[in-house]
Formats: structure tokens, sequence, C-alpha cells
């Protein structure tokens, strides 16, 4: 590739073996590895799909209207991230930080529903020393909430270095690397919520297993 | 058939699955769609105002309305009965398009080198075997091998 044509396009070369930013593939090193990190818990609950033998199961206790409302909050917030990096490149830093501070209240209200979720999964009995579902689907949802915290901190982060003009477009691949974890997060949700929601919300007790009274 | 299969899968005869090349080797070729072919490449130009390695604005909202819709039509096939068989296959498809959707355009693979696709799609094809075999495992783990 040509110096002239490397210009033209605003890409630069890194002076790296790779030619690749290090940064930037090791996010993406770290996002592959994470992907099978997901991927064994996500194979574990289908596993053990259905082989509780207490309640309460999917199709007693999973909410989808509500589940589905959080699911789109998470997707506009990768919206919202990917118009925060437009911005920061294009240098109109304060549309850059109106959309990473939307970015940390969507992920703030993705969080919030979880909350909400968890506390009455408990509430009407389902904790992770219930039944295998319980441990399942804590422990899945429960890692992934833990990603979404630890990027709506980061996001906050990017949100005040933004503000404060320290996010600019000479490193705006900071941001870059930030939005590649959070879009990371949110198409791990697409996968939890298709498989650990939908698809197995009308899972009952097994056969020959009465359903759960549930007290409360 | 020569022919064909270089439009298919050669850079410069704009094969549809053939992703744009990085830096590191060469640049992205002018006029280029994000999955190639004439009538897309015409709308992508539209769209993203002749800027073909990164989208617009435009181009990301579309993107997310795309993801939404398809977030309503799963709830709205999660409600319906008599799907039988075809719910769970439906299902997986558009969550395998959203899935595509926010790693290829939100996450940029699209438009980025190579090696980060084979960087992903490694992770996702030792993911899915490591899944699979787990599957066939807990399947058929406590039967005799061959007896």
């Amino acid at each position: 590739m040509t110096q002239a044509a490397a210009t033209e396009h605003h890409e630069p070369v890194e002076n790296t073996s790779t030619g690749l930013n290090s940064r930037k593939l090791m996010m993406w090193a770290f996002l592959a590895s994470d992907v099978m990190f997901f991927g064994v818990f996500i194979a574990t609950y289908l596993v053990y799909r259905g082989k509780s033998l207490v309640g309460p199961y999917p199709s007693e206790i999973l909410d989808i209207p509500i589940t589905s409302v959080s699911t789109f909050v998470l997707l506009m917030s990768s919206l919202a991230m990917v118009l925060g990096l437009h911005y920061v490149k294009a240098g109109e830093k304060n549309k850059a930080t109106l959309w990473i501070l939307v970015v940390v209240v969507l992920g703030a209200i993705f969080m919030g529903f979880q909350f909400y979720e968890f506390r009455t999964f408990a509430h009407e009995g389902l904790t992770p020393r219930t039944n295998i579902f319980g441990t399942t689907f804590f422990i899945l949802t429960g890692i992934h909430g833990a990603h979404v915290t630890i990027g709506v901190i980061w996001m906050a982060f990017m949100a005040y270095s933004s503000h404060f003009g320290q996010l600019r477009q000479d490193n705006a691949l900071d941001l870059e690397i930030a939005g590649l974890y959070w879009h990371f997060v949110d198409i791990v949700w697409i996968v939890i919520f298709t498989v650990i929601y939908l698809i197995s919300a009308s899972d009952g007790p097994p056969l020959g297993v009465g359903p759960t009274i549930i007290h409360g | 058939m020569a022919n064909l299969w270089h439009k298919l899968t050669q850079h410069d005869g704009n094969g549809w699955w053939n992703l744009p090349h990085g830096p590191s080797n060469e640049l992205n070729p002018p006029f280029e769609g994000p999955i190639g072919g004439a009538w897309f490449g015409n709308l992508w130009r539209t769209l993203t105002h002749g800027n073909v390695s990164h989208a617009g604005v435009g181009f990301y909202w579309l993107v997310g309305f795309v993801l939404a819709v398809i977030t309503l039509l799963e709830v709205w096939l999660f409600t319906l009965e008599g799907l039988g068989g075809w719910f769970i296959p439906i299902l997986l498809f558009l969550s395998v398009v959203k899935f595509v959707g926010v790693v290829a355009y939100f996450m940029h693979l699209r438009f980025d080198n190579r090696m980060f696709t084979f960087f992903f799609a490694s992770a996702m094809i030792i993911g899915i075997l490591i899944f699979s075999i787990l599957l066939v495992i807990m399947k058929y783990g406590n039967q005799p091998v061959l007896f």
C-alpha cells in the first residue's frame, strides 16, 4: 500500500509485524477468548435444560415482556455506542459526549432490569441453590451482568474524557476498543435472549414431576 | 464457470462474501459495497455518500432499526402458536442475523482488516465445536463406546 493511498483513506499503517494496532488486536483476542468463556456457560445451560427436579421452572418464572424491553435497551445502547465513536472520529465533541452518555444510561437501565429480575426470582423462590435451572441461569446471566457493569464504568470514564477534551480524533482508538467490548456484551445477550429466554420459556417440569406451588 | 468463480471469490470480481482488505495488505477497493453486488453497492454508496471504508450515521441508524425490528419479530413469533418444529430454527436464524449485523457493522468487522475477522471467526468455530462435542458426550457418554 502506498503512503498516498493510506493518507487518502485515513487508515495509518501500524509499525507492527502484523500492520495492526496491538491494543486493538489484543481486544479482539480477548473477545475471542470470551466467546469460548460464554460458550461454555451457554452450553452448560443447554446440557442441563429441563433437568430440574424441583421448581420454579422457566415456564413459571421467566418474564418475556420485561426481558424483551431490556434486550431492546441493550441493542439501542450498541447503536448509541457506534454513533458516539463516529462523532469522536468526526471531532464533534458535544455530540460524542452525548451519545457516550446515552450508552452509560442505557447500560445502567439494563442493569436495573437485571437487578429487578434477580430480586423477583429470589422473592419467588429461585436462587442459584434452588435447582439446576437456577444454578445455570444465575451463573450465565450474572457473569453477563458483571460484564455490563464493567462496560458501564468504562463508558462513564469515556464520557468524562470526552467531555473534558481528553478523548479526541487522534486517540479515538481508545473509544473504539471500549466499543468493541460493549458490542460484544450486546451480542452475547442476543444469544442469551434467544436461547435462555425465548426458546426455554415454555420449559416445565420433567415428566412425572408436578408444577411448583409458588408462595408469595 | 471460471468467470463465475472469479466473480464470486476474487476481490476485483466484487465477490459477495469477500471481506475488504485492511491496511496490512491492500486498500479497500473503491466502490465496494458491504456485501458486494451492483445493486447493493449502489445503495451502499448512496447511504454512505460514497465513503466505502466506513459507514455513516444514516447507515448506523438503518442497521439499528433493522435489529430492533428483528427483535420485535422474535417476540412476536414467541407469542404465536402453531410454529411447531420451526420455532427454534427460525429464532436461531434471526438471532444469527442480529449477531452478524452487530459484529459486521457496529464492530466494523466488515470494514476492518481480515485478521480480526479470522480471530473472531476461529473462536466462534472452536466454541461451537466444543459445544457440539459436549452435547454429544452428554447424550451418549454413559453408553459403551463399541459394544
